[in-house]
């Protein structure tokens, strides 16, 4: 069983990735069972796979490390072990191009006031959101991760935030809905 | 002796692709050329937002195992993709799935590979310039 991968994370997060006294290093090694070998100089980062392949989650680990890199805090990114979380990194320059003005300004517009605006989103869509260099991370699953990414999605494109949270909140009206449907047999409408 | 441990293995190569809409499970033999079975997500769920579960990739790496055992394949390499290129590079929530399901099946394991095609340029990506305007 072979399995290596070279992940580059920036250098400000690899105390992160580490953990006080290498805990959330030790951590992702025991549930994925890969090891880890991180070069704190240049965040390079070597995921391998050790033990037997049924426990083995490569991509999991891979995907952890990814988020730890994009600004999650360790917490969070441990949320991806759950299998049907998965990450999406959206790149901020595909809105506005390479102008770092523009981008500060569509990463204010999703932070908002003292992170009100990316804590509604949180909370409206269930996701998990970080906002860091020139990218966007989000946690979460299939239809969390699609009403938050269509949230940032309209942010950056300039819609308001006003519409914004009213799509996320009538998308949120209708996964109730569905659910109801499928548990009481369809005749909530009666 | 040799020889007639030689002849009673036989590997081949398990393609996984996986991406947030579906995961297709793909045995060939080692050249890739030639397909032993295959199977999607879409095969064994109704619901369409299901495809890409790791229940549905469960599901569909279960069949293709068993059509795999019939014409005595013993080990396997296994290759995952994402989308690629201008989409994601993160295999999607089934690949996970997929592998578990094959190594449960009784087959030796080779080598997992990530074969993501990564572009060194880019083409552009799909929505013109005005974006998608949801």
């Amino acid at each position: 069983m072979i399995f290596e991968k070279i992940i580059l994370i920036p250098v400000d997060r690899v105390g992160v990735l580490i953990g006080k006294s290498g805990k959330i290093k030790a951590k992702i090694e025991k549930i994925c069972s890969v090891s880890l070998s991180i070069d704190g100089q240049t965040g390079e980062t070597v995921i391998k796979g050790v033990g037997d392949v049924e426990n083995i989650m490569p991509f999991k680990a891979e995907e952890i490390v990814m988020a730890i890199g994009r600004g999650f805090s360790a917490e969070n990114a441990l949320r991806l072990v759950q299998e049907e979380t998965s990450l999406h990194i959206m790149d901020l320059r595909q809105f506005v191009g390479r102008s770092s003005a523009q981008i500060e300004r569509i990463k204010s517009r999703i932070i908002g006031e003292g992170g009100r605006v990316r804590k509604n989103i949180e909370d409206l869509s269930g996701a998990k959101v970080s906002v860091y260099g020139r990218t966007v991370a989000i946690i979460g699953d299939g239809t969390q991760l699609k009403s938050a990414v269509n949230a940032i999605t309209s942010i950056s494109s300039g819609s308001t935030h006003g519409k914004v949270y009213n799509d996320l909140q009538e998308s949120r009206r209708r996964q109730k809905l569905e659910r109801l449907q499928l548990w009481e047999g369809g005749n909530i409408l009666e | 002796m040799l020889s007639v441990q030689e002849a009673k293995e036989k590997w081949g190569i398990a393609h996984i692709f996986s991406s947030f809409n579906n995961t297709i499970v793909h045995i060939t033999d080692v050249s890739g050329a030639e397909t032993v079975a295959i199977s999607s997500g879409g095969r064994h769920v109704n619901a369409d937002r299901y495809e890409s579960s790791p229940y549905a990739a469960m599901k569909s790496t279960a069949a293709v195992v068993e059509a795999a055992h019939d014409k005595g394949f013993t080990g396997l390499h296994i290759r995952v993709r994402a989308v690629g290129g201008v989409g994601s590079r993160v295999p999607g929530p089934g690949a996970q799935a997929a592998i578990r399901a094959l190594a449960r099946g009784g087959f030796k394991i080779g080598r997992i590979d990530d074969v993501t095609p990564i572009p060194h340029d880019t083409t552009r990506k799909k929505g013109g310039k005005r974006g998608r305007r949801v």
